[in-house]
C-alpha cells in the first residue's frame, strides 16, 4: 500500500495533485519567478521561463535566488 | 619630483582584464545602502553573492541583484554551504540560471567548525564544472600540489585560504602560499581571513594576484572607510610586488657608510 503521492520542495515533503506543472506550483507558492531559479531533480530552469513540465511523485524541487555572501 | 609613471597592470581573469584587484563580498551588510557605498570605496570589480533557497512562507526576494549595477561588475555566485562536490554541482547550475553568469567560486566545505574545505571533493567538482563551460575559482587550502591538479582541470584561478573563514587572523600560513604561487600557471587569489589592510597587502606582495574579503570590510565599524582602506592595502602590496622587495638579512646592516664615522677618543674602546 502506497501513500498519497508527494514533491519534496525545499526540503519539505508537499502534496503533489495529479496534473500539476513546474510552471503552476511557482503560481500555486506565490513565488515571484524572476530572479529564482529552480531545479527539478537533476534539471535547472530559470524561474521566469519554468516549463509547464508535468510534476511526478517523488521529484525533488529546489527554487533558490541569490543573497548577499562571500 | 618626478613622478613615478603609473603602470597599468590589469588582472585577467577567465579571459577578463579588470584593473582592481580586490574582490567584494556581500555577505553580512547590515543594509543595501552600505554595501552599495562599501563597494563604490573598494573599486571592486568582482563581486561575489550565494544562493539560496527561497522562503516559501514569505516569498519573494531580497534584491540583492536589483542593488547594484551589474553592468559594471562581474558577478561571481559561490557554492557556500554546499558539503560535497554533487551538492556544489547542483548550486553551481542553479546558480547559473539565476544569474545567467557562468563563474563561479566553488565551495565544498564538509567541516562546520573551521570551515575547511575538502579537496577531494573540490577537484572532483572543479572538473566536472569547467567540462559544462564554467568559470571555476576552487576555493581551497595553500597545497601546490592540489593547485596544479586544479589548473590542469581547467579551472581559471585559485583561491587559497588565508585563515578561517570569517576569522580575521590574516594570513597564517605565507610559506604555503609561496609554493602554491611558484609556477601557478593562472592567478591565485587569497580568501578567507583577512583581518586588515596589511594582511591584504602582504598576501599581493608575495605574488598573489588578488584577494577577496568580504567580514572585514562588513563587520568594521565603518565599512565604506574599511572598504577604502583596503583598497589602499591591495594597491601598495602589488606595487611592492612589482618593484621587488629587498632580501632578508639574519643580521643587522648598517644604512650609512661605515668610513668616516666621527670618534670621540674613548680609554674604554679599543681603536
Amino acid at each position: 500500500m502506497t501513500g498519497p503521492a508527494t514533491l519534496t520542495v525545499n526540503g519539505e515533503a508537499r502534496p503533489l495533485t495529479p496534473g500539476l506543472t513546474l510552471h503552476a506550483l511557482l503560481r500555486d507558492l506565490n513565488v515571484n519567478p524572476s530572479r529564482v531559479a529552480v531545479g527539478v531533480n537533476d534539471d535547472v530552469y530559470p524561474g521566469a521561463r519554468a516549463p509547464h513540465r508535468t510534476l511526478e511523485a517523488g521529484d525533488v524541487i529546489e527554487i533558490v535566488r541569490v543573497i548577499g555572501g562571500g | 619630483m618626478k613622478q613615478h609613471p603609473h603602470t597599468p597592470d590589469p588582472l585577467t581573469l577567465g579571459g577578463k582584464t579588470f584593473t582592481s584587484r580586490l574582490m567584494t563580498g556581500t555577505g553580512k551588510f547590515t543594509d543595501f545602502g552600505v554595501m552599495r557605498e562599501a563597494l563604490a570605496a573598494s573599486g571592486s570589480q568582482i563581486v561575489t553573492v550565494a544562493i539560496r533557497r527561497v522562503e516559501l512562507r514569505a516569498p519573494g526576494h531580497d534584491g540583492l541583484l536589483d542593488a547594484l549595477n551589474w553592468d559594471a561588475l562581474q558577478l561571481l555566485p559561490n557554492t557556500a554551504g554546499c558539503r560535497t562536490a554533487d551538492e556544489a554541482l547542483r548550486v553551481a547550475r542553479l546558480a547559473r540560471v539565476a544569474t545567467g553568469v557562468n563563474w563561479i567560486k566553488l565551495e565544498v566545505i564538509p567541516d562546520a567548525r573551521y570551515l575547511l574545505p575538502d579537496p577531494v571533493g573540490t577537484l572532483r567538482a572543479a572538473e566536472a564544472l569547467a567540462a559544462d563551460g564554467f568559470t571555476v575559482l576552487p576555493y581551497v587550502q595553500a597545497d601546490a600540489v592540489l593547485a596544479r591538479a586544479l589548473e590542469d582541470a581547467g579551472c581559471a584561478a585559485v583561491m587559497p585560504l588565508a585563515s578561517p573563514i570569517g576569522s580575521g587572523r590574516g594570513l597564517r600560513s605565507p610559506e604555503l602560499l609561496r609554493t602554491v604561487l611558484d609556477g601557478a600557471r593562472v592567478p591565485t587569489i587569497v580568501d578567507a581571513g583577512l583581518g586588515v589592510p596589511s594582511d591584504a597587502a602582504q598576501a599581493l606582495e608575495l605574488g598573489a594576484d588578488a584577494v577577496l574579503v568580504n567580514t572585514a570590510i562588513a563587520e568594521a565599524r565603518d565599512p565604506v572607510g574599511m572598504a577604502h582602506a583596503f583598497a589602499l592595502g591591495v594597491q601598495a602590496g602589488r606595487a611592492a610586488f612589482l618593484a621587488g622587495r629587498m632580501p632578508e638579512r639574519a643580521q643587522a646592516s648598517p644604512s650609512s657608510p661605515t668610513s668616516g664615522v666621527v670618534r670621540l677618543p674613548d680609554p674604554e674602546v679599543p681603536v
